[in-house]
């Protein structure tokens, strides 16, 4: 290689690094505009001209009780929490399972067949039946419920991704400590769960991102409300005769800018966990 | 494998079957969940759909009916309508986010600048929840007080109504969802690149080609596996979309946006006429059925080549 091709190639190509600014900036666009509207009160929003005053009155009003946001607030986060909780928890029995166990073929395959027919079915096909099965475990409305039905819908991807996890895992270390004498039990608990970790937590930070904003099922499956979870409060506001644009800005700020956040700094995770989570689905 | 073989012997013949029953029960909550909400319910969306169902005084009151929903299908407008709506609106929005989400990767990854930061930035539209996605487009879009309408204004020039006309708001949820998911594809294509061995492109280089030429020649036809998988992903993607669109336009302006998920909801829990809902979703999940299935043995016969 030449010392010409060398210097070529660390030039800096400003056509190019002036396109990806752009493309930043568009992307950036809609953040930043609800972040700064939801600082702005009503009167400077309706307005035709840019009128920037700083106030808090939007996040003040959402979060005085007499309004639901706190309490949808609690019940996405509660939501989210039980849905990871429980998604890992059946996720990490099965996908170990599938990795190293070598389940019966009559077994893996239903397995399978539902992990991967579960995620081309939109979710709205299903309503009417999942409606029937929440009223008849009498969890209909209840925050319970949709903890139960976001873990079916990220449970397909869940347990692919965690036994590609454990398949990393040398089979040799689990044979060894079973010949050392390690029940079944303990392999699992004291040795391959402990190195499945970084993977399980790719998996929770996307089930959780999948959990916080899911909407459909908190708007068909809860009354509205107390009872529903922050994505469907927000539909509620976008929804009023009087739309309070402040407001509405406040309450998706909030709900978007910790998820943004979380991004930012656990990028690394984030990226494997939907790159591997989109291939599986 | 001869390890396992071993250690079966000397544990004896109930270690392995230990195994086998462990393995089993290990699997067991997640076939059980997975049946009781999602293969109970289509057992029930197949049940509706072969039924007349009407709710009379908070009863439901099913009569087997045949096949009259289905053949209601081709002869509801709307439906037709959505059908063509959401055929539209999915190939626009696979074609552009994977053209979007192609170059951006590529340039990105010749980035030096910028590299780190739109490496990260460009993710964050796909964590955003879709329902604040529509919220934040429509704080861009409204015809009142929309940041579009207010850099219009203040240059003096007339406001837009997007969202009100039939093309305008068709366009806005295609803008909305390429904006939405582009990041999807960019992650895809950025890891792909970065598996590309530089020795393939260094000798690219020798021979003299262009860069154009490396992208067409190398590049493109490596990566074309992953943009594979991406299209399907991205169709399924698109033919299920539901939140954005339900809140930024509701499926208007006279059914512009009224993607078939929207439909089918409307019908399931406005109109309640469960019967013809359940056919319709049924058709749907066969068709996304069929397009996995023919793109999955499309797939193997690659390989197997």
């Amino acid at each position: 290689m030449t010392m010409e091709k060398r210097v070529q190639k660390s030039k800096v190509n400003v056509t190019l690094e002036l396109a990806i600014f752009v493309t930043i900036v568009i992307t950036l666009i809609p953040i930043i505009w609800i972040a700064i509207l939801a600082f702005l009160p009503n009167k400077s929003i309706i307005g035709t001209s840019f009128d920037f005053s700083f106030w808090l009155g939007n996040f003040r009003t959402l979060a005085d009780p007499g309004q639901n946001f706190l309490r949808q607030i609690f019940n996405s986060l509660t939501i989210t929490f039980g849905t990871v909780i429980l998604t890992l928890v059946i996720g990490s029995g099965s996908g170990y399972s599938l990795s190293k166990l070598k389940p019966p073929k009559w077994a893996t395959t239903p397995v399978f067949i539902l992990a991967s027919f579960l995620p081309i079915v939109p979710p709205i096909t299903l309503v009417p039946g999942i409606y029937v099965t929440l009223t008849n475990l009498n969890l209909l409305g209840s925050v319970t419920g949709l903890v139960l039905v976001n873990t079916v819908f990220n449970l397909p991807f869940a347990i692919l991704m965690i036994k590609s996890y454990f398949d990393q895992i040398p089979d040799e270390l689990r044979e060894a400590a079973i010949v050392d004498g390690a029940s079944e039990r303990r392999v699992f608990f004291s040795v391959l769960l402990p190195l499945a970790k970084p993977g399980l937590g790719a998996v929770a930070i996307y089930v959780a991102i999948m959990a916080w904003n899911e909407f459909l099922m908190g708007l068909i499956m809860t009354t509205g409300g107390g009872a529903a979870p922050l994505t469907v409060g927000i539909a509620s506001l976008v929804q009023d005769y009087e739309i309070t644009f402040g407001q509405m800005s406040a309450s998706g700020f909030v709900a978007a800018i910790p998820i943004i956040i979380l991004t930012a700094v656990a990028s690394r995770q984030i990226v494997s966990g939907l790159t591997a989570g989109a291939v599986k689905s | 494998m001869k390890n396992a073989a071993v250690s079966g012997r000397t544990r004896g013949s109930f270690s392995l079957s230990g195994r086998r029953a462990t393995s089993v029960v290990a699997l067991l909550p997640f076939v059980v969940f997975l049946a009781i909400f999602a293969v109970y319910p289509l057992y029930e969306l197949v049940r509706l759909s072969f039924q007349e169902t009407e709710v009379l005084d908070g009863e439901f009151f099913s009569a087997f009916n045949g096949l009259d929903n289905f053949k209601k299908i081709p002869n509801d407008p709307l439906a037709v309508n959505s059908i063509k709506v959401t055929l539209l609106f999915s190939t626009l929005c696979v074609i552009l986010t994977l053209v979007a989400g192609t170059a951006g990767a590529m340039m990105v990854n010749s980035s030096r600048i910028f590299k780190s930061a739109a490496r990260n930035i460009f993710v964050w539209p796909a964590v955003v929840a879709p329902v604040v996605v529509s919220v934040m487009w429509l704080l861009i879009l409204d015809p009142t007080m929309g940041l579009v309408n207010k850099i219009l204004e203040s240059l003096g020039r007339e406001p837009q109504i997007w969202l009100n006309s039939k093309a305008g708001a068709f366009i806005s949820v295609v803008v909305v969802d390429v904006w939405h998911w582009t990041p999807v594809v960019f992650l895809f294509i950025y890891a792909g690149l970065n598996g590309i061995n530089q020795e393939i492109l260094e000798a690219g280089r020798v021979d003299g080609a262009n860069e154009g030429q490396l992208i067409r020649r190398i590049i493109l036809p490596i990566l074309l596996p992953t943009i594979a998988v991406i299209a399907v992903l991205r169709t399924i993607m698109s033919i299920k979309a539901f939140d954005e669109m339900y809140l930024l336009t509701k499926g208007g302006p006279e059914g512009a946006t009224s993607l078939i998920s929207l439909h089918i909801r409307e019908i399931f829990v406005d109109v309640l006429d469960f019967g013809y809902a359940s056919a319709l979703s049924l058709c749907i999940v066969a068709i996304l059925g069929l397009i996995v299935g023919i793109a999955y043995s499309l797939r193997r016969k690659n390989r197997s080549r």
